[in-house]
């Protein structure tokens, strides 16, 4: 079967600017992906060429195996675009802004107005269905879009920077609404700042940089992921003092002391291969160290990326395996090619 | 909740749905609707009392069409300025495509919207009528057919600022309705209140004579063709890549240039007419034709494909973009100029050197901007904004160069400046130099324009051959699928 989303060898050049440069993915069914890079690093040239609102320079881009180019029309049918901004009307009502978008895409009558009333309970926008829907918060107008977007029950859903801007409990709301969304089904591509926020409610994460994908695996495998330099932190606890440890790892070829803890410290083992990992606590226990615990640090989300971009910026290269499916284990560490 | 959304039948186009919620509600068209009523009302009594009775139905009948001339050509029109501007904007023009909505939808949804307020200044104008009536020596058929031509003026102009609104220049937004409104103010104040023009006007629309008959129609005909051009330009400016505006826009002026050319075949029509009717379909044709900056994509190319080598060698013309935009300008220059030359030629008629040379300045004028956009700013998004503040430029530069020339008393001068084919027209006025000579001039500065124009064109078709090849793929690969 088709991915929900396939995107393969994706140019888009404006000018001289090469805003998309050469990038390949694929998203399964029914799967959440969050799309992760800084301003102008080409998220949103992406996500605008699949809702057909852009053309690529060059490459394909499907939904659902339909071309976007070729079947756009059919394309609008199948996906759900919320852009990262976008104004509502003056002297109209979140019902009639809903009624207006429904008419648009087709619904009459009685199946309009049930359309509209499931989208307006499933968002919860039935208390607001008569205000102005210009005079919204923030986060009841990104409800709203999301509504409008959910009108015809689109397969895939396009979500540019939903959270931008929102505050804590809307955004609590927002990513409450996303998972019910996923449990439906429904393929969901995400855009965001917010790495913690996309970490936990995605299947898998891609980022992109200076218009490349630089990564695209699962928000766990980046957590546990080594860094820049190819190490892993590890937090080890002794039965003793921390001295003890420190002095261990002075005499260590590949590792490194780092910091200090009450009955122990953090570690850095010079290679992301748990074998050698395993290796150095039984060289521990070997020389005698009482060891209580010891287990690998998770770093987090930002971290990760910005290590990410660090081995871009040293010449490294970064490997993109394929996104694990969902409630599969996940994909393997990301690795580095000199 | 239902009843909220039920106030409009589904039959109903939903801009049309959109705007009216709007529009009703909005208290700047009900502030301005009101006070035009009270104003109008009071100044019909106050004119009515102080007019000698013999003049006083044609006073008052002078006030009502300002007042209404004033409100459907100016203001009306004005509201049309920021019409897809607003929705460009706010991001909403975005999630409008993406529905079932077409562009050309979307544009005519809101073009519709303020001719039905236009309207409804139209019906509130009647009882001002019925009164004037009573007032004595009425025009009736006269002024009700000065009203309906006012009334497509304003469908026309407001078709103009409507379809120029889809321009992200601002400028461009800004400078036509500060240019074309005190021109327009001025045309209205002279008509209205110079009572031997206003009179004239009046008894010239009640169609007694027969010429006024085909000039009236022809008028309606311009406008008809004028607004439905701006409008389909509007949509292109919005539309996604794929949806194709352009080709039945060029279908449509290839059709009437080409019924001018039958008509002047079978010599039909007068020169200095012809020459008219080929500048009025010519200049929206070439205009929106040679700064079209809508890619080519496959999906627009697919049509022309599955009907053969015919619809391949058609697709030339008639693609999206300007590549293809420009040798279908090049053509309907040529159709225009046989058209023109047709009556000469095939019937003997007299050659009429100073209406050639007006065409073929006129034409000029029309390429030499095109040559700037397609040359200088090929990669530019905002190719019409460009060109037409090109061309309003070159116009206002060809008027202060010749009153330089003339402030010099060095009227040779301009031939420095033919480059701007407009230059040709105040250069003949001059009486200097011999109509020939300037024919033959700017008969050469247009065949450079269109060779340069060529070469350009030619370049670019043949960077769109990748395009082509995926459109035949499409062909080739049979109907879709969809999935589910």
């Amino acid at each position: 079967m088709s991915s929900a989303i396939k995107i393969d060898n994706l140019y888009r050049y404006f000018g001289p600017l090469q805003a998309v440069n050469g990038v390949s993915f694929e998203i399964p069914h029914g799967s959440v992906c969050g799309f992760v890079g800084a301003n102008g690093a080409g998220k949103t040239t992406t996500m605008r060429i699949l809702a057909t609102l852009d053309y690529p320079t060059l490459g394909t881009a499907e939904v659902c195996g339909i071309n976007v180019v070729h079947h756009p029309a059919e394309v609008r049918r199948l996906i759900g675009w919320m852009p990262d901004h976008f104004g509502n009307y003056e002297n109209m009502t979140v019902i009639e802004y809903l009624d207006f978008y429904a008419r648009a895409l087709g619904y009459k009558g009685k199946e309009r107005r049930e359309r509209i009333q499931e989208v307006m309970e499933f968002t919860d926008l039935v208390p607001l269905a008569e205000r102005f829907s210009n005079k919204l918060s923030k986060g009841n107008t990104q409800r709203l879009g999301l509504g409008r977007a959910l009108l015809h029950d689109p397969q895939v859903l396009v979500m540019d920077e939903p959270a931008a801007g929102l505050d804590p409990k809307a955004r609590v709301e927002l990513k409450h609404l996303i998972r019910v969304l996923a449990k439906e089904g429904k393929t969901i591509f995400i855009s965001s700042h917010i790495l913690s926020e996309l970490g936990e409610m995605c299947d898998s994460l891609l980022f992109i940089n200076n218009g490349r994908i630089v990564h695209h695996g699962d928000a766990e495998s980046l957590k546990r992921g080594s860094d820049l330099l190819g190490g892993v932190l590890y937090d080890v606890q002794v039965d003793g003092s921390a001295q003890a440890v420190s002095d261990w790892c002075v005499l260590q070829p590949n590792v490194e002391f780092l910091e200090s803890r009450k009955h122990g410290g953090r570690i850095r083992i010079d290679t992301e291969d748990p074998a050698k990992a395993a290796d150095v606590l039984a060289r521990m226990v070997k020389d005698g160290l009482r060891i209580v615990e010891f287990h690998r640090e998770q770093r987090n989300l930002e971290d990760a990326f910005i290590d990410i971009l660090g081995r871009l910026d040293s010449g490294q290269q970064a490997i993109t395996p394929p996104p694990p499916l969902p409630g599969t284990v996940p994909a393997p560490l990301p690795t580095v090619e000199n | 909740m239902s009843s909220t959304i039920n106030d409009f039948s589904d039959r109903l186009s939903p801009m049309l749905v959109k705007e009216l919620r709007q529009g009703l509600r909005a208290r700047t068209f009900i502030a301005v609707f009101l006070s035009l009523q009270i104003f109008l009302g009071l100044v019909l009594l106050s004119a009515g009392a102080s007019a000698t009775s013999d003049r006083a139905g044609s006073v008052i009948s002078g006030i009502i069409f300002l007042f209404f001339s004033l409100a459907v050509l100016v203001v009306q029109p004005l509201r049309g300025v920021g019409a897809l501007s607003t929705e460009i904007k706010g991001g909403t023009i975005d999630m409008m495509v993406l529905t079932r909505l077409s562009a050309w939808r979307i544009v005519v949804g809101k073009w519709v919207a303020i001719i039905g307020q236009s309207a409804l200044l139209l019906s509130t104008i009647i009882p001002y009528l019925i009164l004037r009536y009573f007032f004595g020596g009425m025009n009736l058929f006269g002024e009700i057919m000065l009203l309906g031509l006012i009334f497509i003026t304003s469908m026309a102009l407001t078709a103009f600022t409507v379809g120029l609104s889809g321009s992200s220049s601002v400028v461009l937004r800004a400078i036509l309705p500060l240019m074309g409104t005190p021109v327009l103010m001025w045309s209205i104040l002279m008509l209205t209140f110079s009572r031997g023009e206003f009179d004239d006007l009046i008894s010239f629309c009640s169609l007694e004579d027969p010429d006024a008959r085909i000039v009236i129609g022809c008028y309606i005909a311009a406008a008809v063709y004028l607004g439905w051009s701006m409008l389909s330009l509007g949509a292109s400016l919005i539309a996604p890549a794929a949806e194709n505006h352009s080709t039945l826009r060029r279908l449509i002026a290839l059709a009437l240039i080409l019924m001018l050319v039958a008509l002047g075949i079978f010599d039909q029509v007068e020169d200095s007419v012809m020459a008219l009717l080929v500048l009025l379909v010519a200049t929206p044709a070439i205009a929106t034709a040679i700064t079209e900056s809508a890619p080519l994509v496959p999906t627009s190319c697919v049509p022309f494909i599955r009907r053969g080598p015919l619809g391949k060698l058609a697709g030339f013309i008639l693609y999206p973009g300007w590549p293809a935009g420009v040798l279908f300008s090049l053509l309907i220059f040529a159709l225009g100029i046989f058209a023109m030359l047709s009556g000469p030629l095939l019937h003997g008629n007299n050659f009429e050197e100073d209406v050639m040379l007006v065409v073929f300045s006129l034409y000029g004028g029309l390429l030499f901007p095109g040559v700037l956009v397609v040359f200088f700013r090929s990669g530019e998004s905002q190719r019409v904004a460009n060109y037409l503040l090109l061309l309003i430029a070159t116009g206002v530069f060809a008027l202060v160069i010749t009153g330089v020339a003339e402030a010099m008393s060095n009227r040779d001068f301009l031939w420095l400046f033919i480059w701007n084919p407009f230059v040709f027209i105040p250069m003949s006025e001059m009486g200097r130099f011999g109509d020939d000579e300037l024919l033959v001039a700017s008969i050469i500065v247009d065949l450079i324009l269109c060779a340069a124009l060529l070469g350009r064109a030619i370049i670019g078709m043949r960077a769109q051959g990748e395009v082509l090849r995926q459109a035949e793929e499409i062909v080739d690969s049979g109907p879709l699928n969809l999935p589910g």
